[in-house]
């Protein structure tokens, strides 16, 4: 995507007891109860419900973050996207793709 | 007039008193540092609930046995929030005072209210009056984690979607310490379930008629449920739940070090007066002493003198 402006969207991931990341990213998928699911920026407003799995996030250079979550659910609106966990935790630095 | 002895191991033990107070009150400053970011750690998720729960009451007639008032039973839970330890002045006295004139409210409007106790004090307080309790919880009450909410939560819970027939409760409310501030702390009843969906301001009331497509774009955005609303509300509102219980332990937990702290401080102070004072004693004690000794040295030498005479 050279020379064009690359969409993103804000990010926010959190547990119940602490925030865990949050940042601006091109692209998120998620563990969705029925599947995993990919959200862009300017997808349709959602509030989905997930189940344990890896979410992860690619940052607009291409970083990727992967974090450990169980139940609880998302929700994206106006290009935010808000991961709503009981606990999370990052998995691993972030990796160059 | 006492010995000299006698204040001097007085003062002693003060002083040693003073010391332990003093550090207590040092100890409860530092935790309420921690208390605060706790909170601020949990505000973020409280935040998301907060918001998804807002959207689904904007977007559907929420249909849910926890959004629902239950007619036909009388079985009402109480949670009372106390502390683990003592030495936080009025702390757990006021929630076990507020408790009872709740209870006593409750099985005056014909209720039958079940009581649950968070904290070693509350339940020593109630175990040794023989009272009957569904359920306790213990520890940590100065720095409640998740887990210890998600505990609670999931019993009340489980007590709120029994049917009545087999013990199920109608209400819960939670008797808690508001933190206003390092000063100020409220006990708060609060009708926990079921829950009273709030509207945030310019949103649309629930009983209005059904609401149209375009009133959602004047309000805020269409959600898409997935997998469905009923799914989405099944999973949301027992963590809404979570999160609010979870707040009331951490806004008793800030209230408890708050109120230690304040405790601590007045005690130091006190020692600090207490060993003044006997410390003016000692010394009209010593002086008193010194005097009387003077007066027979000098009664004496005169007494020798008038003989030679």
């Amino acid at each position: 995507m050279a020379g064009q402006e690359q969409s993103t969207m804000q990010v926010n991931i959190v547990a119940s007891d602490r925030p865990v990341w949050s940042g601006t990213a091109r692209s998120v998928t998620i563990p969705a109860s029925e599947g995993g699911m990919g959200i862009l920026p300017d997808h349709e407003p959602v509030l989905t419900v997930i189940r344990e799995g890896t979410v992860t996030v690619t940052e607009a250079e291409g970083t990727q973050h992967a974090f450990q979550v169980n139940d609880g659910f998302i929700a994206f609106d106006s290009n935010k996207l808000t991961v709503a966990v009981e606990r999370g935790s990052q998995v691993d630095e972030g990796q160059h793709e | 007039m006492g010995s000299q002895l006698a204040f001097k191991s007085r003062i002693a033990s003060t002083a040693s008193l003073e010391k332990i107070f003093n550090a207590q009150e040092m100890i409860a400053s530092s935790h309420i540092s921690r208390a605060r970011k706790v909170a601020l750690d949990a505000k973020p998720y409280t935040d998301a609930i907060f918001d998804a729960v807002q959207s689904l009451v904007a977007h559907t007639h929420i249909t849910h046995p926890i959004v629902e008032k239950k007619e036909d039973n009388d079985r009402v839970a109480v949670l009372a929030l106390t502390a683990d330890r003592g030495m936080a002045g009025a702390y757990t006295s006021s929630i076990i005072r507020e408790t009872e004139s709740l209870l006593a409210g409750l099985d005056k409007s014909g209720k039958q209210p079940e009581l649950y106790v968070y904290g070693r004090r509350g339940v020593s307080y109630y175990k040794y009056r023989n009272r009957d309790i569904a359920g306790t919880w213990e520890g940590n009450s100065d720095q409640p984690g998740v887990e210890v909410a998600e505990e609670i939560s999931k019993a009340l819970l489980d007590a709120y979607m029994k049917p009545a027939a087999k013990g199920g409760v109608a209400e819960l409310y939670i008797v808690f310490t508001e933190f206003e501030n390092m000063v100020v702390q409220k006990v708060r009843v609060l009708r926990m379930l079921p829950v009273e969906l709030v509207h945030a301001p310019k949103t649309i009331h629930i009983d209005s008629k059904p609401i149209t497509p375009e009133e959602h774009d004047k309000t805020a955005p269409l959600y898409a449920f997935e997998p469905g609303v009923d799914e989405v509300l099944d999973t949301i509102l027992p963590k809404y739940i979570q999160s609010r219980i979870h707040e009331c332990l951490l806004t008793s937990a800030a209230s408890e070090t708050a109120s230690r702290q304040n405790a601590m401080h007045t005690a130091t102070d006190n020692a600090r007066n207490l060993i003044d004072d006997l410390t003016r004693k000692l010394n009209a004690s010593r002086q008193a002493s010194i005097t009387q000794e003077l007066t027979e040295i000098i009664g004496s030498a005169d007494a020798l003198n008038k003989e030679e005479e």
